[in-house]
């Protein structure tokens, strides 16, 4: 059995608990599709619901910011490989999430490419071992996650591996440079009606997704998510790491409103065998990428 | 590799941490008796209890009186710290079987301590280890989060009641929270009966039933309490009481302490320059 797939199966075993200790029948499913926006090409839907948002108008909380509250899900094709990738015995499959630069590509320098697959082919992948997702992963890993908004706070949390963000509104610096985080030190604030939260502080151990795909300790990384209808956030992310890329990139895709249900308790760790087994063949605990700028 | 002695490794770098923790810091006191303080209300007319919080007292190595003394298989500096309990009349009323099953886990308690594997460590035990954690208040529920593991409780304060039926055991039980004039009072079962209640091998039961009472007692010090109750374990209920402290750090915020994830990188240094060959 492939470490990824045992992954899954993990996963799917957790959804499916999941799903039967929810109260309601359709509790923790997304809502019909209202959008006429394209929900799986994420290129499409990114120029789609960018027009959407200039007209939308968002429910607000009692201190007049958009109302972003609630239970979301994003694409899970993404944990596969957030580039575009075919579906397979393996892979269910799916359209690439990056839609900045043009050619839908993580910019790597020229090592990059060669860094992810040995990231694949020599280290266990870090979601295996229950390690928090970091950013953006935490949504797309795939899992469920609930937003929760409160005077100077968004709070994040997120059902795999039960973990959260907290992201003050408030203006205040970010952590020290020697401190570094699996999620990052977020800070947010209000554009009009999309909330902007940049992202320093993280330790580079987390990937992208299974294929490897990664950033370093200086990443630095804008995320902005806008409710562009009732039931779909724009969610965007712009990474910039000098060491590892040649420029810039975006990634984006929706996240879809689920309704109501208790998030429940995800032991992930608690139990978890498949690390040791995977040590135990040789796969090595990934100690994040060491860019040759910064060796 | 024996994955417990890889989590006993990152133990110590987690007790070197406790102990930088458990230096006192200036500026105790001024906490108003109990009874005789009116917290702020927020915007939702509940106490408000929001803030960046921590214990500052030795109950995570031992929650009852105990002298200072060497913690097995660690070097001096890491011995733990003398302490005097938090439990009220500092007896825990073990029925005969469980005493000698604590003083078994004492022994023991170097592996035998489900902290040791990094585990979600369960309710008292997380509100007294040395990480601080915060809390949040909504209309229908009070959500807590922990700097340790990244741990969330969700306090549902809708009226609900516990499920009738768990599916499985809960690492952190399911709670149930209710405002009672000044005080949250949370009502907890479901649990998972493999968390101790310290580091000395304090133990319960699935049956355990734990009530907790926060009460504001000062702008920066709140009175922390848990009635632990477990029919199979104890011969009566019993009950545990300590002040919780506001950080006051102008940038007081959660880091993170990913226990785990320590215990598999040091794993991985054991493993030294041997990898999977290709």
């Amino acid at each position: 059995m492939s470490h990824r797939f045992s992954e899954w199966a993990g996963a799917a075993a957790a959804v499916a608990a999941v799903a039967w200790l929810a109260s309601g029948p359709a509790a923790g499913q997304a809502p019909q599709p209202q959008t006429g926006c394209p929900l799986q090409e994420y290129a499409l839907f990114h120029s789609c619901a960018l027009e959407k948002a200039k007209t939308f108008n968002p429910p607000r909380t009692v201190d007049g910011k958009p109302d972003l509250q609630g239970y979301w899900r994003a694409p899970g094709s993404g944990t596969e490989n957030i580039e575009e990738h075919p579906k397979t015995s393996d892979d269910a499959g799916g359209a690439s999430m990056v839609v900045d630069p043009p050619d839908r590509k993580i910019p790597y320098q020229p090592w990059g490419r060669q860094q992810a697959q040995e990231n694949r082919d020599k280290y266990v992948e870090p979601n295996t071992a229950c390690f928090p997702s970091g950013v953006p992963r935490v949504f797309h890993t795939p899992t469920r996650f609930e937003t929760l908004q409160t005077p100077g706070y968004v709070v994040l949390l997120v059902e795999r591996a039960h973990v959260y963000r907290i992201i003050p509104t408030d203006p205040r610096s970010h952590v020290g440079k020697d401190i570094d985080l699996w999620l990052g030190d977020s800070r947010g604030r209000w554009e009009g009606n999309t909330l902007v939260v940049d992202v320093t502080s993280q330790n580079g151990k987390p990937w992208f997704d299974q294929r490897g795909n990664f950033s370093s300790r200086t990443a630095h990384m804008v995320e902005r998510f806008t409710l562009i209808e009732a039931d779909t956030i724009h969610y965007a992310v712009t990474i910039e790491d000098p060491n590892v890329y040649t420029r810039p990139w975006t990634m984006v895709y929706p996240m879809r409103r689920l309704r109501p249900f208790e998030l429940p308790e995800e032991a992930c760790h608690e139990n978890e065998y498949n690390t040791d087994g995977l040590i135990k063949l040789g796969y090595r605990i990934y100690p994040g990428a060491r860019p040759p700028a910064a060796r | 590799m024996e994955k417990r002695a890889v989590f006993v490794c990152a133990g110590l770098g987690m007790l070197a941490t406790v102990w930088l923790l458990s230096v006192p810091a200036a500026g105790q006191g001024g906490a108003a008796p109990s009874g005789t303080y009116t917290p702020p209300r927020n915007a939702f007319g509940q106490p408000d209890l929001q803030g960046v919080w921590q214990v500052m007292n030795t109950a995570a190595w031992d929650i009852q009186d105990h002298p200072a003394q060497l913690f097995p298989g660690l070097p001096a500096r890491f011995a733990v710290p003398a302490g005097q309990g938090v439990v009220e009349g500092n007896e825990i009323p073990y029925q005969q079987w469980a005493l000698a099953r604590k003083k078994e886990n004492f022994e023991k308690r170097e592996t035998a301590d489900p902290e040791a594997q990094c585990n979600m460590p369960g309710v008292p035990r997380i509100t007294y280890m040395p990480y601080p954690f915060q809390i949040l208040q909504f209309a229908n529920r009070v959500v807590i989060l922990y700097e340790y593991l990244h741990v969330v409780r969700q306090i549902y304060t809708d009226g609900s009641p516990h499920p009738k039926e768990f599916l499985f055991d809960l690492w952190m039980g399911d709670s149930r929270g209710r405002w009672e004039g000044d005080t949250l009072v949370v009502d907890l079962v479901g649990f998972e009966p493999q968390t101790w209640f310290d580091r000395a091998g304090n133990f319960h039961s699935e049956a355990l039933h734990v009530i907790e009472r926060y009460t504001r007692t000062g702008s920066d010090h709140m009175q922390y309490e848990a009635t632990i109750e477990d029919p199979k374990v104890f011969t009566r209920p019993w009950k545990m009481s300590m002040p919780l402290y506001r950080r006051q750090e102008a940038n007081a915020q959660l880091l993170e302490f990913e226990c785990y994830a320590y215990a598999w990188e040091a794993a991985d240094k054991l493993l030294g320059s041997a990898g999977r060959s290709r």
